[in-house]
């Protein structure tokens, strides 16, 4: 079986800017995938060679098995393109259905589909307003609902919830979960609690370079090596050194004044966690979360 | 109900695979072009003002023109006129209001494509709504079908204007009425195929230019200017005179002296015109960055 998505040494040039430099990854169907860097990192470049925007300057990038921008991939990919708008003098459902009918659906059932989407985004109320009616959040949320017409097999999304309200941006990563068995996401975002909660592996992009592919959550190279992460209600000066104490604690870093990320060898002490919560409570502190492993901006950013 | 259209829309998309012809999506994006020009309040403002333009001239300046054509006092006059601006060939023209609009359109009408047909993609990509489409169909469907809107556009426009000539001449002379109506198509195809290079060109600068403005800025000077340009440069080396063949309209002169039978002869230049830009146009477009 084919990779979804499979870029083999992608290059792409903005005049002297290298945009992205010998990017190659390979990634499967399944759980959504988190785009991650920087501004100005590469990922917009490649959203757009992906979704066939861009050509590359050098390099292959293949989707389901077909080159990007082939006849076979019409209607298999959905995309929300960043700062895409609509045409201004149409109706939402008029356009709406417009790309639902190209996509293969009979007049009839376009305004079905064109209906479907608009539901999931919560949107049914405005679907006979033209764009320009619209707030900066619902234009996006338009457009993320063009990108699941059809329910195409892989969808892009460049950023699907900045700029919206939290209430909208949960809603988003809801429909997210909830389609990604039957559609694979490829999402984009500075969000990194975001990505960490909805994706199961992430690209980190840096300088147009990929610097990473990760499995969310899997630990590093050891097997043995384990993180667990600590948030305390109030800031304590003396419990790094307490903690450090702990039987298999290999290092304490405090990330912020309440946040403390603990390193430990969990082949000589599985019960950590008990043994922290022990300590918590013969020190009288009390804390708001404890995790296990490290959050992603960790794994990603920690020297 | 969720149910209901799960299942449709399931059975669709297994539709869609066995439908999804070139044609079809071409001829779509077509019909969008038709629905953003006439069922949109902007779209209906430009074509109503089009309309009531023509209906101004047809019943003022081309009327005028036709009765004097008529009247047996001013027939000379007429005839003396035509020759100065060498048209005298019109003289021979049963139908006065035909003749009259036979002018006026060949030169109004490429004017008013240029116009019309100048934003085929520029204001889309610029705002990147053409990489709604670009997932759903293919460039040259894009690129194709919003030609193929434009000059649906433009025809539609041409056989109102064709259908109010017809109504003046109905008023004027209603005994001619059957002459009318057997000159009407021959009348309406050498138009039509007369706007085709001049929309063409346009969908060609859709691609090149990033404005509006621009593309139509630059038609103009290359439709005005282009003509001399050549000629001075085939002063130098004759054989840069084939670039005349390039450039759209350089048979509309002729046409304008001869009858619209005759002039469908000279029709060749324009259909080649007309391919060259498409093509070019397409060329480009599979390759830009949108």
């Amino acid at each position: 079986m084919s990779a979804l998505i499979e870029c083999l040494n992608l290059n792409k040039s903005f005049g002297m800017k290298k945009a992205l430099e010998n990017v190659s990854f390979e990634v499967q169907s399944g759980q959504p995938i988190a785009l991650v860097g920087p501004n100005g990192a590469g990922k917009s470049t490649l959203f757009g060679i992906l979704s066939g925007y861009l050509p590359a300057t050098s390099g292959e990038a293949k989707i389901l098995g077909h080159s990007v921008g082939s006849p076979e991939l019409i209607g298999r990919i959905g995309a929300l393109p960043q700062d895409a708008l609509f045409d201004p003098n149409l109706t939402i459902m008029q356009q709406l259905s417009f790309l639902a009918r190209l996509q293969g659906y009979r007049r009839n059932a376009s305004l079905l589909e064109a209906a479907r989407v608009l539901e999931l985004m919560q949107l049914t109320d405005v679907a006979n307003e033209k764009i320009t009616a619209l707030s900066h959040g619902m234009k996006k949320r338009v457009a993320i609902a063009q990108a699941l017409m059809g329910e195409p097999e892989l969808v892009l999304l460049d950023e699907p919830t900045a700029g919206l309200d939290p209430e909208n941006a949960r809603n988003i990563r809801q429909q997210v979960t909830a389609l990604a068995g039957e559609t694979t996401f490829l999402i984009s975002s500075h969000n990194l609690a975001e990505l960490e909660r909805m994706c199961g592996q992430v690209l980190h992009l840096d300088q147009g370079e990929l610097k990473a592919q990760k499995i969310i959550g899997q630990q590093a190279e050891q097997q043995s090596l384990a993180y667990i992460t600590l948030r305390l209600k109030e800031a304590d000066t003396g419990i790094k050194s307490k903690i450090s104490r702990l039987k298999a604690v290999m290092q304490v870093d405090v990330k912020q004044q309440d946040e403390l990320i603990i390193r430990y060898d969990s082949r000589q002490n599985a019960i950590l966690d008990q043994e922290l919560l022990k300590l918590l409570a013969d020190q009288k502190l009390s804390y708001r979360q404890i995790t296990h492993g490290q959050s992603l901006e960790d794994q990603l950013f920690q020297k | 109900m969720i149910l209901d259209i799960d299942t449709m829309h399931k059975s669709n998309n297994l539709e869609a695979a066995s439908i999804n012809s070139f044609q079809r999506q071409a001829w779509l994006i077509a019909e969008q072009e038709l629905q953003t020009s006439f069922a949109s309040k902007r779209g209906l403002f430009v074509s109503i003002v089009f309309i009531a333009i023509w209906t101004l001239l047809l019943f003022y300046p081309i009327q005028f023109s036709a009765e004097a054509m008529h009247s047996p006092d001013n027939a000379s006059l007429m005839i003396s006129l035509l020759s100065v601006v060498g048209l005298e060939p019109l003289k021979n023209w049963q139908l006065a209001e035909f003749a009259i609009y036979w002018v006026v359109a060949l030169y109004l009408f490429p004017a008013s494509s240029i116009l019309m047909a100048a934003d085929q993609m520029i204001s889309e990509r610029n705002r990147g709504g053409l990489r709604f489409l670009t997932l759903r169909c293919s460039r040259g469907q894009i690129f194709f079908g919003r030609f193929m809107g434009h000059l649906l556009i433009q025809s539609i426009l041409l056989a109102t204007t064709v259908l109010i000539t017809y109504l003046l001449l109905l008023i004027n002379n209603p005994e001619t009425w059957l002459d009318g109506i057997k000159i009407m198509p021959l009348l309406l195809l050498n138009l039509v195929l007369v706007i085709c290079p001049f929309i063409a060109l346009m969908s060609l600068l859709s691609v090149l230019m990033t404005s509006v403005r621009m593309a139509s800025l630059v038609a103009i000077i290359a439709l005005s200017l282009g003509g001399f340009l050549v000629n001075y440069l085939a002063s130098y080396l004759p054989v840069l005179s084939v670039f005349n063949y390039w450039i759209p309209g350089s048979q509309v002169a002729q046409m304008a002296q001869s009858t619209p039978s005759i002039a469908l002869l000279s029709l060749w230049s324009p259909m080649m015109q007309t391919v060259g830009f498409l093509l070019l146009g397409y060329g480009l477009f599979k390759r830009q960055a949108i």
